[in-house]
């Protein structure tokens, strides 16, 4: 019995496993690649015209992918942080910000090409993780997350003031960006489209490996019990700063996405609401379970852009309808509820039924 | 080297406040034995013992590790230099396996734990480590099964593995018996003093329950409102007429009075 389970879980993988193993992801990917020509052949367009990203519906929806894609990379990076470690931080806008707003500043300011700009935003990450990693050690839990949206709160103070307009463009929002040619959203919208939905795949993986890896797995030690992390022997502050650290520098890069596709940089990307988004996200789509942040961001702007377009005014209020079911009915989100297989509709009509002051008191949960 | 002192405190002292928790003791471990602190309860062992493995800081007093002062080293040092401790309630990591955790706890002493982007199934020694240690404590069946699940021996029996995993020298075990159904204990306790003889190990072990270290123990410590009370062989602590006396409560009924 040992041997056996002991041989079964420490075999290697190899290559022909893991692509067994992640057929569906490869399909996803296939898919996603292959929609803007389905999509395009569909309304009577041609694949030329998509890679000569001629305007279309095709041009449209790839836009709206390309959103969802950054928002999944900033999600994954605050599900990084608050689903793997454990870390409850409210500055998380921040991460994302300095990004959005070194790239547009290096782009407009400072005439960098991509290349050098990707070099300055790996230096703003580590900045900002140490910066938020100096406090690690003095405060826990909610006292971290004040500190961290005091942290936040005084960079989206500082961007808006008036004295930064040559640089942040202050309240207006940085504007006027020009991205690189083979980058800009206009004339290279497929490029941008391929690119963002490889490093969206790409972080993906990456964060997958880094949370099944030695440090990785002291991450979720802490998160279940820092103390008992500690008495083992792990310097707990160190696994959390590199947490903060690859959390940061996935975070800018979705900030770098986003400067170049909108091409502008409104200073609500570094707003409390803009980490409330992430953390709603990752909500939707199951908290540390990092698929979870893929599904969420999808559902998040995609319910949000189809909502408007088909119920103008009502969508906010519909949203908010959307919302609380999936919180009542998914508490661990739809990827964790999937996993577990836990969909409990009686479960959540009595949530329901207590949240609306219908039900008779609920015993336990 | 028998009867080398492996940890020793001098005059180790803690305040809370106006309460004298852990009143001057000096103590002295020998290497390779069993050594019990017993006492009623709130004599004082476990501030005892979180002074012992840096938990908290003393008031006074110092702890001295083959005499190399450690008292104010941080937490995550003192398992660095082989002292492994568990807690009176159970501390685990509850929704991560049993192996899981007792690999985990193989890991912390390693040099791989900084190794981002690698699978921790490169590791295999840990894992290894992990399944030598379930075999030991008896939860190999449990192995792949969320550590919360278990029942509460059974998660005692997890903590204990926790502790051997890096295969520390000293093991600080505070109340590992503590919730046990009675029937379960000595079958815990054999273990404890199995691996200390085979391991050639230094236990210490916290317990109010005087009947469970009396055949086990090579020396006993008698704590009592925080001092020291008696010491020695278990025969010569059940002669004690002051230990018969604290654990009849004649003691306690003489100083509540002035508290």
């Amino acid at each position: 019995m040992q041997s056996t389970l002991a041989n079964r879980t420490a075999e290697k993988t190899s290559l022909a496993d893991w692509w067994k193993a992640n057929r569906g992801l490869l399909g996803l990917l296939i898919l996603l690649i292959a929609f803007p020509f389905l999509l395009a052949l569909s309304e009577g367009q041609s694949i030329g015209d998509v890679l000569a990203n001629e305007a279309g519906n095709a041009k449209f929806m790839q836009g709206l992918l390309i959103e969802v894609f950054i928002l999944a990379i900033y999600a994954l990076s605050y599900d990084l942080i608050l689903g793997v470690t454990g870390l409850l931080s409210f500055g998380h806008a921040m991460f994302f910000a300095a990004g959005a707003y070194f790239t547009g500043i290096a782009f407009k300011n400072l005439g960098w090409g991509a290349g050098q700009t990707l070099l300055g935003l790996v230096v703003v990450a580590v900045v900002q993780a140490l910066l938020f990693g100096v406090v690690l050690p003095r405060v826990k839990g909610i006292t971290f997350a004040l500190v961290t949206l005091g942290l936040a709160s005084v960079f989206h103070i500082v961007v808006q003031s008036t004295e930064m307009s040559e640089w942040t463009g202050a309240d207006v929002g940085l504007q006027g960006v020009i991205a690189p040619e083979w980058l800009n959203t206009n004339t290279a919208r497929f490029q941008l489209y391929l690119l963002t939905l490889l490093a969206t795949f790409l972080v993906y993986l990456i964060y997958r490996r880094f949370v099944d890896s030695p440090t990785g797995r002291v991450c979720i030690a802490i998160r279940e019990n820092e103390g008992r992390a500690l008495m083992l022997g792990y310097n707990t502050f160190l696994f959390k700063l590199v947490a903060l650290v690859v959390a940061s520098l996935t975070a800018v890069l979705a900030g770098f996405f986003h400067t170049i596709h909108q091409p502008i940089v409104s200073p609500n990307v570094a707003s409390l609401g803009w980490t409330v988004s992430a953390l709603l996200i990752i909500l939707i789509g199951g908290v540390g379970t990092l698929s979870g942040a893929l599904v969420g961001a999808a559902v998040f702007r995609l319910l949000e852009f189809f909502l408007d377009r088909w119920f103008g005014n009502a969508a906010n209020f519909l949203l908010g309808a959307v919302y609380v079911t999936i919180v009542l009915f998914l508490p661990y989100g739809i990827v964790g509820t999937w996993r577990l297989r836990s969909l409990d509709m009686a479960k959540g009509r009595a949530r329901l039924m207590k949240l609306l002051g219908l039900g008779k008191k609920e015993t336990g949960d | 080297m028998p009867n080398e002192i492996i940890l020793e405190t001098q005059n180790l002292r803690r305040e809370f406040g106006a309460l004298v928790a852990v009143d001057n003791v000096s103590l002295k471990v020998k290497a390779g034995s069993l050594h019990s602190i017993i006492g009623p309860n709130g004599a004082g062992k476990t501030t005892f013992f979180n002074l012992l493995s840096g938990n908290i800081p003393p008031t006074a007093g110092r702890v001295l590790l083959r005499g190399k002062d450690i008292t104010s080293l941080p937490l995550h040092k003192t398992a660095h230099l082989g002292i492994g401790r568990s807690f009176q309630i159970t501390n685990i990591f509850p929704t991560l396996t049993v192996l899981e955790n007792i690999r985990l706890a193989a890991q912390a002493l390693g040099k791989d734990s900084f190794r981002l982007f690698r699978s921790y199934r490169a590791f295999p020694k840990y894992e290894t480590r992990a399944w030598e240690v379930m075999e030991q404590v008896g939860l190999v069946n449990e192995a792949l099964l969320p550590a919360r699940t278990l029942p509460h021996g059974a998660q005692r029996k997890l903590e204990l593995g926790m502790i051997l995993a890096p295969d520390p020298e000293i093991l600080l075990l505070d109340e590992p018996t503590a919730g046990m159904a009675s029937e379960q204990v000595p079958e815990l306790m054999a273990l404890i003093q199995r691996i200390q003889e085979a391991g050639h190990k230094t236990v210490m072990l916290v317990e109010h329950n005087m009947n469970v270290v009396m055949s086990v123990s090579d020396t006993i410590t008698v704590m009592h409102h925080g001092a020291v009370l008696a010491e020695g062989s278990p025969a010569e602590i059940s002669a004690n007429e002051m230990v018969q006396t604290a654990y009849l409560g004649h003691l306690y009924e003489d100083t509540a009075v002035t508290p």
